[in-house]
């Protein structure tokens, strides 16, 4: 018994199949998180060793090689690269995305383990990070204040962090910036010259001055004490009455007598400042696998509560919030597929012109639809942009097997069979085409989930939703669409009149067969008569439809269709990195960014927060080995007003204040880049990598590219990876100089850094908290070459002794960071493209190439997202070859036929000159989603028409001739195929037009997939009959007259004597 | 108006078909799916393990004056091998609407 007749004879237990389905869907969707992308695990693993004292170039050579060498033939290794920097090699290696990133991990570990005895002694053990999301912050606040200012590190993280830190799946809190406490026991260094001291031992008697200690126990009669030294400082003016030293007079020197004692602020290196006033920066990270949306969410509602109990100048402002995004593109998102199906069902109305019909079909909807919640729930997954695109495109995919299926019944009903009967023959005459109009899309779908590389993670997920929710919707279309119109639909009406004569009841009564029914007819009808035209016509026809293809190439040829890799979002946010002269000091960079804020203001009205970094942080943890920042270097985010409110998009304000840039002379270099946050949305950028060994050939070299590459439309933001020589002090120690004085270099070294960086003299302790105290020279005394020339060092017998005496001071320039890549040196000259394609600027680059001189020993490679657009680029293609073959595959079993397919697949050049002129159209760039549009097309433009030439089929085996089987074929399925293409193409509508925030992601997805859809069906109306006839010629009708051509037996005579012919 | 009868080996069904159209007799109720043995030793065709060969078999109602020249072709058919077998079998058609 076929599924639809099961399916008609037991409603009940159809309807309540489905009931599960939908009850299970709308559970998973409850239990269903929010996020922006599938989850994935970032493939990135970074390897940092220290060897304290080696300079970049010894590091180089004794550390990064071996380990690169060994690390090299780690499994799923894609790229290695490292930076060699005084002290720190630090290797970072890409791996594989389907790479299992614990395995690498371990075999990383192994790798280490045998090139680690080959390592210089000194060598710190190679250190392993994993990145993983968690790294990623995912709420930052800004955090303004006035008169609360200089303690608002002890404020926040008591009540604020403390706080925060209960919500479920936070991970890392960190405050930036923030004024941390010091006491500064600023020396002079002439009277320390004058008393016979130096900045050790006046350390050495404020630490020995600074303590508590317990002595043991007293026993008094019966009681027994605790006996207890208490010396510690309770607040830092007692540091000024410590006696350091007694003269030769016998008279006590005290530490305020040669030093100031400030109870303050630490040092400025760190400059953090919001729109210009004085404020920290709060970093919010979650745990791994936390979702971000609750996290965040939970956050912003704790700090709404946290807020009131702080003092009121305290302010939070919110630079960047990820799930602010997540939460726009996914709203967006849901209202693209809530507009795509009013669409759809609108669609419907308008063809069937009948309630309950329109009912039955848009009830598939919601149940296949639901059922893809069901998977992401079973999967782990999540609602976000991929899922819910997917979602998008299968609306008005889902409603084709129930149109066509519906359609059929009604046809049969018109024929006066009851509802019962038309439902199981209507069904039973589609199923076959359903079932491989399913398998087609099936075709196309599935091979996504195959994709390897980052597509592969990211389009997996889709594969899998457009397949589930396709397959479920075939199984409604043979279930229960047939059993609902079984039970819903009505027989003709009929009545006997007063004749006793039967009579219709009008089926020109309605409204709606008056007026769209009536144009609907009048379509099929000219369709009808064009269709007749064109088989008469065929050469005209063909060549008429080649000349349009190739004229829609023409946009191509002239190099119209740019290439990008990933759409570029204007999320309202710009990161601006500023460099200064180098050398510049913090304060001066700090006067220049409070300038420039003030500028950036005007010249955008748009923009709400300017939070500012200037220079950097000298306590610096391992984050700071990832940022590269210095005192002359200015780091801003700004953030503009939503996307809604304002009228220039991010891209316009970014050229703007780009342009004022230019004419800024202090500043030497700049990006101001409108990428932010991870994943989709980053800068797509040329990278031109300069493959060579000798420093100063690529420096040349880079310098001269980037000084052409400045003349070059649209390029910005050009930067050079190979950061200049710094400007470096350095001692050169006399040794026996040294030896002669009982001093060792280590031994000097260390009583320079107490002079100029100081000594951390003890704690100052307060209500738990512990500050340093730290001794150091006064200012004044360390700041010139002289000046270091003339601190004194105290030598191990106790005499003083100038700097100057022991060596010299010079200037000179440090050594640039080594930078390799696939274990050659190199130097990256990054270009981002605004207005200009990703794929014209790297020609430009290519041909700006052989315009100049290449040096030997010097190798060329045009890569960052270009390269990865090259690959995805290739991925698709092949991927493209795989579906043609699925799809031919599918259709051929369908139709029995080689030919056949060939036919239907004749519409898939069309589709492509489709989106070729719907890109030329919006001048939109074919990015990776818009090629992936591309490719899908093909299973979507097919499937269309499968219906038409299966009817055809079966007009031709009832015996109509040709031609006319081919034009009746035509006026009868003009509706589904028309149903059905305006269907899928209205459901990507929305997402074509939306503006959502996060919508430059989907838009070409839409863009394309109606482009394509709209041009091939109109040719493949008229092309695919016009070929059918063509090759039809030898058809089956001939094939039954030769096997009957042979049929010999009614010539035999009546009688015959032999018994055999 | 007779009924003619015809029983046939599936094998023949084609050439059935071509035998009706040939003979411009357009009206017939097939019977895809029939068991049955001859009288004189045709084998049985049963559809099982042991006889897999099945039979098909039509009923056309003719007039009176076509019916002969429609077995003498069966006859042919059958002549042409008289393994695969056709048999035909007239009677009399007593009314109709």
């Amino acid at each position: 018994m076929s599924i639809y007749k099961t399916a008609i004879n037991k409603p009940i237990t159809t309807l309540l199949i489905f009931v599960a389905v939908i009850v299970l869907g709308v559970f998973s969707l409850s239990r269903l998180p929010i996020d922006q992308f599938p989850e994935m695990e970032v493939p990135y693993v970074a390897v940092m060793t220290t060897y304290a004292g080696a300079n970049g170039s010894e590091i180089e050579t004794n550390v990064t090689k071996l380990l690169e060498n060994a690390l090299n033939s780690i499994d799923g290794l894609k790229e290695i690269s490292s930076t060699s920097k005084d002290n720190v090699s630090l290797i970072n290696l890409e791996l594989e995305w389907e790479a299992n990133i614990d395995e690498s991990v371990n075999d990383l570990r192994s790798a280490i383990d045998m090139v680690y005895d080959n390592l210089p002694e000194g060598c710190s053990r190679p250190l392993i990070f994993k990145f993983n999301t968690a790294m990623m912050p995912i709420i930052q606040y800004a955090i303004t204040a006035k008169e609360s200012y200089p303690g608002l590190k002890k404020l926040l993280e008591e009540n604020v962090i403390n706080v925060l830190n209960r919500v479920e799946g936070i991970g890392n809190l960190s405050l930036s910036g923030a004024p941390e406490r010091y006491v500064y026991i600023d020396l002079d260094q002439n009277k320390l010259d004058a008393y016979n001291l130096s900045v050790e031992s006046v350390g050495q008697s404020v630490t020995g001055n600074n303590l508590n200690l317990a002595s043991g126990t007293v026993k008094m009669g019966k009681e027994q004490y605790q006996l207890r030294v208490q010396g510690e400082f309770v607040e830092s003016a007692e540091i000024n009455n410590i006696v350091v030293s007694t003269d030769a007079t016998g008279k006590q020197v005290f530490l305020r007598d040669i030093a100031l004692v400030r109870d303050t602020i630490k040092d400025l290196s760190l400059d953090e400042k919001v729109n210009g006033a004085d404020g920290v920066r709060l970093v919010v990270m979650k745990q791994t696998g936390a979702n971000t949306v609750q996290v965040a969410s939970q956050v912003r509602k704790m700090v709404e509560e946290i807020q009131p109990t702080l003092p009121p100048d305290v302010q939070f402002d919110v630079i960047y919030d990820s799930s602010d995004n997540i939460q726009n593109s996914i709203n967006g998102l849901q209202e693209t597929i809530l507009y795509a199906l009013l669409f759809v069902v609108l669609v419907v109305l308008l063809f069937l012109g009948k309630w309950r019909s329109t009912i039955i079909v848009a009830i598939s909807i919601p149940i296949s639809l639901v059922s893809s919640f069901i998977y992401l729930y079973f999967v782990d997954s999540s609602l976000n942009i991929i899922s819910m695109s997917a979602l998008t495109l299968a609306i008005g995919m889902v409603v084709d097997d129930a149109i066509v299926v519906l359609e059929n019944i009604n046809k049969h009903i018109e024929r006066g069979s009851r509802p019962r009967e038309a439902a199981i023959y209507g069904t039973n005459e589609v199923w076959v085409s359903i079932i491989a109009s399913t398998l087609v899309i099936v075709a196309v779908f599935l091979p996504l989930t195959m994709l390897g590389g980052q597509m592969g993670i990211m389009f997996k997920e889709l594969g899998w939703i457009v397949t589930i929710t396709i397959g479920v919707s075939a199984m409604v279309a043979i279930s229960i669409t047939p059993m609902l119109s079984s039970k819903l639909l009505k027989t003709k009406p009929i009545r006997v009149n007063a004749d006793g004569q039967l009579e219709e009841s009008s089926s020109r009564r309605s409204w709606y067969e008056n007026s769209v029914g009536k144009w609907l007819d009048k379509l099929d009808a000219w369709y009808a008569s064009i269709l007749r035209y064109s088989l008469t016509h065929k050469k005209i026809m063909i060549t008429g439809v080649v000349v349009v293809f190739i004229a829609s190439l023409v946009p191509v040829i002239m190099g119209k269709i740019g290439m990008d890799f990933m759409p570029e979002q204007d999320n309202g946010r710009l990161s601006i990195n500023i460099e200064l002269q180098r050398g510049t000091r913090v304060e001066e960079s700090m006067r220049i960014a409070r300038q420039l804020e003030l500028k950036v203001a005007q010249i955008a009205p748009e923009v709400e927060l300017i939070s500012t970094t200037t220079g950097t942080n000298d306590d610096s943890g391992i984050s700071a080995l990832f940022t590269s920042s210095s005192n002359n270097k200015i780091a801003m985010t700004v953030r503009t007003s939503a996307k809604q409110k304002r009228e220039r998009s991010i891209f316009v304000i970014a050229e703007e204040i780009r342009k004022y840039f230019d004419k800024v002379p202090e500043i030497i270099n700049y990006q101001v880049s409108t990428a932010g946050g991870f994943g989709g949305g980053g800068s797509s950028t040329v990278d031109v990598e300069i493959y060579g060994y000798d420093f100063n050939t690529t420096n040349a070299f880079a310098e001269d590219l980037k000084q052409r590459l400045k003349d070059i439309d649209g390029a910005r933001n050009i930067t050079v990876s190979r950061e200049e020589d710094r400007a470096e002090l350095q001692i050169n120690f006399d040794k026996e100089k040294l030896a002669l004085h009982g001093l060792s270099e280590a031994v000097a070294g260390a009583y320079v850094r107490n002079r100029i960086n100081g000594m951390v003299a003890g704690f100052l302790r307060e209500d738990g908290e512990e500050y340093n105290i730290v001794a150091r020279l006064k200012e004044e005394y360390r700041n010139s070459i002289s000046d270091i020339e003339n601190m004194t060092l105290m030598t191990p017998v106790g005499s003083k002794i100038k700097l100057k005496e022991l060596g010299t001071v010079q200037e000179y320039w440090g050594p640039p960071n080594i930078e390799h890549k696939r274990r050659q040196r190199i130097v990256t000259v990054q270009v981002t493209p605004v207005g200009v394609s990703l794929g014209d600027m790297a020609t430009t680059i290519r041909a700006e190439f052989a315009k100049m001189e290449i040096p030997q020993g010097i190798l060329l490679n045009v890569g960052g997202s270009y390269e990865d657009m090259q690959e995805s680029t290739s991925d698709l293609f092949s991927l493209l070859i795989l579906i043609l073959l699925l799809v031919y595959i599918v259709m051929a079993s369908q139709f029995e036929s080689f030919m056949k397919p060939l036919l239907l697949m004749s519409s898939v050049p069309f589709a492509f000159s489709g989106v070729i002129l719907a890109l030329f159209i919006t001048g939109i760039n074919l990015d990776m989603i818009g090629m992936l549009g591309a490719v899908l097309l093909v299973g979507i433009v097919v499937k269309n028409g499968i219906v038409l030439v299966d009817y055809i089929n079966l007009m031709r085996d009832r015996g109509y001739e040709l031609n006319e089987a081919i034009a009746l074929s035509g006026q009868s399925r003009l509706r589904p195929v028309l149903m059905t293409s305006l269907t899928t193409l209205l459901g990507m509508v929305p997402m074509a037009l939306s503006t959502a925030e996060g919508s430059e992601m989907w838009q070409p997805l839409g863009v394309v997939v109606i482009g394509g859809l709209l041009f091939s069906t109109v040719i493949t109306l008229v092309i695919v009959p016009v070929l059918y006839a063509i090759v039809s010629r030898h058809g089956e009708r001939d094939k039954i007259q030769k096997q009957r051509k042979e049929y010999i037996f009614m010539q035999l005579a009546d009688e015959d004597i032999h018994t055999k012919n | 108006m007779k009924a003619v009868f015809i029983v046939f080996n599936q094998a023949n069904t084609e050439r059935i078909e071509y035998l009706l159209d040939e003979l411009k007799i357009n009206g017939f109720t097939f019977f895809e799916q029939v068991q049955g043995r001859g009288t004189n030793g045709g084998e049985p065709r049963r559809g099982t393990h042991v006889w897999p060969e099945m039979n098909s078999a039509v009923i056309t109602v003719v007039d009176d004056d076509a019916v002969d020249n429609l077995l003498r072709t069966v006859r042919k058919l059958d002549r042409r091998n008289l393994d695969v077998g056709v048999r035909a079998f007239v009677w009399n058609i007593e009314q109709t609407i």
